[in-house]
């Protein structure tokens, strides 16, 4: 007879979830490898759907992290396992996977999400749980909860002082605007901050336009047609202010730069372009478009060049489906994330989320993009330095301004 | 005291004939603010330009090289200045030497970049060497009229040889010239500029409207209200023909998409959800082209969107004939188990090619007829990429008419459509028909992947993108009528592209979702219903 019990029925139903999900990385939704150290994290990053592209080389930069600070000892004795999970791009399936997680597997951790709206799904299982999820992402701010560290900074440190610059005198003097953005809470908000901000500047609302395309979407024909338009109808320097997330992103520049425009013309201040969304683009028609990060790959400092040669390294040592020459912000907060929770742990000699919460006041790394980014004990947010990069040929970001230190994270903005 | 102005006089004098070969360029002081802040680099740009068109032949020889080595970031500034990186010279003396210590290659900001653009086309106009080259600077310079140095134009057309380009730089001299004081070249340069009819002409018109002459001066008024009219006649087309091309691009693409689905759907009644990854197989086909091309025929390397026609279409009509053979003849009786299989397949392929070849976007090559466009009335631009779907799918379209209807393979396949039993009955081999087709509408699939590489992002995802619009295209056209696809491809694009500019793209999606319904509450069995007996 074939004993069944509750757990086994769970994984066997898991299993099968994760098969029809994604046939090929069938034992993706639980891959407990080794069963070697009692400390386990888990990661909420999909490996298929829009955001695979992105956010499966997340996965990867959880494990170096956790197989460096295993190298070096582990944490409070015990070694880190990683679990991976494959949420599939679907929202209410990262709720489910870290429900999964944190009941039966008992992760210590969470680190996951890239899009806003799977944040929000994630958000209340944590909070009911009493978890701890590492958010690596900037996003709209306006949220700040115990059980998520957001390592990445909220738009008051990282979308304004981009368009400031955009709007400055060093800048193009921007004196229009042109929102394009996915249909979903992220550039919602962001825009909404956007336009409060420029009425506190006495910016006319004629000067800009706001238009939004449903998740995945490729054909942006129109859409720059309506760009044109904008921007020929004169008063001012128009930018694009680009908050389409995904696959969608490359679509819009292939198109953008088609129709031949320039970035001199009208640049675009893409805020969740990222190097890897360069791949496959013939960016000499692209020069000179912006984004804005905490992280560039091309930031100076000997803890990049060590970050860049360990993902190589990696990459090549597991044979990692990604490039081991592109690396991207979240990447790079993903691996921050991990190390603050070991210091965490570390500080707090316990794996207990209330303990480790308890412990993030005044831990600092030396984050590979060159700035120390560091927590206070006000609020789960990370500070860290402001970079706006601007695309090269070479389908990277040549960096074009940086912040002097590490702005202090304001969540809630004042302009929304 | 009566003759105090004397030396004034005679020093204006002597001053003229330096004044007219212009100031002594201070070469050591430029290649400072070169190396300087965003602030300092723009007036080294400026200087740059006004080098191209007031400075002496030495200058304008050893300034030549700066903005271009500025753009691409070969200047390598350190301590005692900076360097040409290509060739290794020093920027200010042009003597052979090494960067010393650490040096920095300075980015243009954005403000900066349009500037030094402008100064190296204005060095380009007055010294490259052949014709082409200086018609490409000027086109640079027509972008920003405003930032053209004075008295460049008038220097470049008179040591043009090229008779059409001087006319060119004529003409782009007479239009920089509407704020000049003569009235009569103002209202020449209103002519000028009325002939570039787009947005950008008509917002600058219209701010002559307020201008003190158009109240004073019969003629400028006159010239400017038709200037504008003129301008206005010309974006009314451009918008038509724009929005008609968009659509008409856009139906192609769905066209593209759906043609394959229609064939299979209507002569075998199978809902083929792994269509999608037949389109990306075919895009990745296309790829493997191309790295083939680029390692064995490199001077052919433009042309593989042509020569990986055959290829894309047999290697998907082959997986095509496989699935059936393998999978869904078992299934034919079981319709939705067909949907289930060919849904498991379409993930099966998803995870196969992201095993194999990773998940980022493939990198293409854009070979020179589908870059760019050219823009043709008002603010509509003729796009190549676009251009190359759509005769792409019209050429497809003849090719599947043709075969359903002049082949005896389309013989077979509608007689089998029309009637199966019966077809069967008078010896149509019905189990090789149904397999021919469905390699057919695979192999369509693979050519649509193909066509659509120019245009969208290729990774393992990208066919999940097309299978819900292409099911709209079918379910409307009526299934497995080429004419109902087609009408239905165009109707779905155009209706799509005229509501995006008024509601946006999220309603453009839910409306015409909508009334795709509706059309089905009224006609169930699309546009085009097919005639006969099914089962």
């Amino acid at each position: 007879m074939v004993k069944f019990s509750r757990r086994s029925f769970m994984q066997a139903t898991g299993l099968a979830a994760a098969g029809l999900a994604s046939p090929i990385g069938m034992p993706a939704i639980l891959r407990n490898a080794r069963a070697a150290g009692p400390v386990k994290l888990g990661c909420l990053f999909s490996s298929s759907g829009t955001m695979a592209n992105l956010e499966g080389r997340l996965n990867y930069v959880v494990k170096m992290a956790a197989d460096e600070i295993n190298a070096k000892g582990g944490v409070n004795g015990s070694t880190i396992d990683v679990l991976v999970s494959d949420p599939a791009s679907d929202w209410p399936l990262y709720a489910q996977s870290a429900k999964q997680m944190l009941q039966q597997e008992k992760v210590a951790a969470l680190f996951g999400c890239w899009t806003s709206v799977s944040r929000k799904t994630v958000l209340p299982v944590v909070e009911q749980e009493n978890g701890l999820l590492y958010y690596p992402l900037h996003f709209e701010g306006d949220e700040n909860s115990k059980n998520v560290v957001y390592v990445n900074s909220p738009p008051a440190s990282s979308v304004l002082p981009a368009v400031d610059y955009l709007m400055g005198e060093e800048g193009v003097s921007a004196k229009r605007f042109f929102m394009l953005g996915s249909d979903y809470v992220w550039p919602r908000t962001i825009n909404k901050q956007l336009k409060g901000y420029w009425k506190s500047k006495g910016i006319p609302e004629s000067a800009w336009k706001e238009e939004y395309v449903p998740f995945g979407f490729s054909n942006f024909q129109t859409l720059v047609n309506q760009i044109r338009a904008f921007a020929d109808e004169g008063g001012g320097q128009p930018i694009v202010v680009l908050t389409v997330v995904g696959n969608s992103i490359p679509d819009f520049l292939r198109e953008f730069a088609n129709q031949g425009i320039l970035a001199t013309d009208i640049p675009v201040l893409g805020l969740d372009m990222v190097e890897a969304d360069l791949e496959g683009l013939d960016t000499s028609k692209l020069v000179g478009h912006l984004n804005c990060w905490a992280y560039l790959q091309n930031a100076k400092g000997e803890a990049n060049k060590k970050f860049l040669a360990s993902w190589a390294d990696y990459v090549k040592a597991k044979k990692v489906p990604f490039s081991p020459d592109v690396s991207i912000d979240p990447m790079v907060s993903a691996y921050d994330a991990v190390h603050l929770w070991a210091m965490a742990a570390q500080k707090a000699g316990s794996f207990d989320v209330p303990e480790v919460s308890k412990a993030f006041a005044g831990l600092s790394f030396d984050c590979p993009s060159g700035y120390k980014i560091a927590m206070t004990g006000e609020n789960n947010y990370v500070s860290r330095g402001v970079f706006i990069g601007s695309v090269n040929d070479k389908q990277g970001f040549d960096i074009l301004w940086q912040s002097k230190d590490t702005p202090k994270p304001v969540p809630f903005s004042p302009y929304g | 005291m009566k003759h105090w102005f004397l030396p004034l006089i005679a020093g204006l004098l002597a001053a003229l004939p330096i004044a007219a070969v212009a100031a002594p360029v201070d070469r050591a002081g430029l290649v400072a603010k070169l190396c300087g802040d965003a602030g300092q680099m723009g007036e080294a740009g400026t200087a740059l330009a006004s080098i191209a068109a007031t400075g002496d032949d030495a200058d304008r020889t050893w300034a030549a090289a700066l903005p271009r080595a500025a753009i691409d970031r070969k200047l390598a500034c350190d301590e005692a200045g900076a360097v040409l990186t290509e060739g290794g010279l020093d920027a200010v003396t042009r003597a052979p030497r090494e960067a010393q210590g650490t040096p920095r290659s300075p980015l243009l900001s954005l403000k900066n970049r349009p500037v030094f653009e402008l100064a190296d086309a204005a060095f380009a106009l007055r010294t490259a060497p052949n014709a082409g080259q200086r018609a490409a600077a000027l086109k640079i310079l027509e972008r920003r009229p405003a930032l053209i140095p004075e008295g460049l134009l008038e220097r470049a057309a008179q040591a043009e040889a090229d008779a059409g380009l001087k006319a060119q730089i004529e003409n782009l001299a007479q239009s920089a010239a509407l704020n000049a004081s003569d009235p009569a070249a103002r209202i020449r340069a209103i002519g000028r500029v009325a002939e570039n009819t787009n947005r950008r002409t008509l917002t600058q018109l219209t701010a002559l409207k307020n201008d003190p002459a158009y109240g004073a001066d019969a003629g400028f008024r006159q010239a400017v209200d038709a200037g504008i009219s003129r301008v206005e006649r010309g974006i009314a087309i451009g918008d038509v023909m724009a929005t008609l091309y968009n659509g008409l691009s856009f139906a192609s693409i769905l066209f593209m998409a759906a043609i394959g689905l229609a064939i299979i759907f209507g002569l075998m009644g199978v809902i083929n959800l792994a269509q999608g990854e037949l389109i990306m197989i075919g895009a990745y086909v296309t790829w493997l082209v191309q790295q083939g091309l680029r390692s064995v025929a490199p001077g052919l390397l433009d042309w593989y969107l042509i020569l990986a026609i055959p290829a894309a279409f047999l290697v998907t009509a082959a997986i095509g004939i496989a699935l059936e053979a393998a999978l869904l003849r078992h299934l034919y009786k079981r319709p939705l188990m067909s949907l289930l299989a060919t849904w498991a397949v379409s993930l099966f392929l998803v995870n196969l090619v992201r095993v194999i070849f990773g998940t980022q976007n493939l990198q293409f090559e854009t070979p020179f007829y589908v870059t760019g466009g050219v823009p043709v009335i008002g603010d509509f631009i003729f796009t190549w990429n676009r251009m190359f779907a759509i005769l792409f799918a019209v050429v497809t379209l003849a090719l599947t008419w043709l075969v359903v209807r002049k082949t005896p393979l389309g013989l077979n396949i509608r007689a089998v459509t029309q009637n199966r039993d019966m077809a069967a009955c008078i010896g149509i081999p019905t189990r090789r028909v149904d397999m021919m087709a469905f390699g057919l509408g695979s192999g369509l699939a693979g050519l649509a992947g193909l066509a659509l590489s120019p245009i969208y992002s290729v990774n393992p995802q990208m066919g999940q993108n097309f299978i819900i619009d292409s099911f709209m295209v079918v379910v409307l056209g009526g299934v497995g009528t080429i004419a109902g696809t087609v009408v239905a491809a165009l109707g779905i694009g155009q209706i799509n592209v005229l509501i995006e500019p008024l509601w946006g793209a999220v309603a453009a999606k839910v409306i015409v979702l909508l009334m795709i319904i509706g059309f089905l509450q009224w006609r169930p069995e699309g546009l085009f219903a097919v005639k006969g007996r099914r089962k």
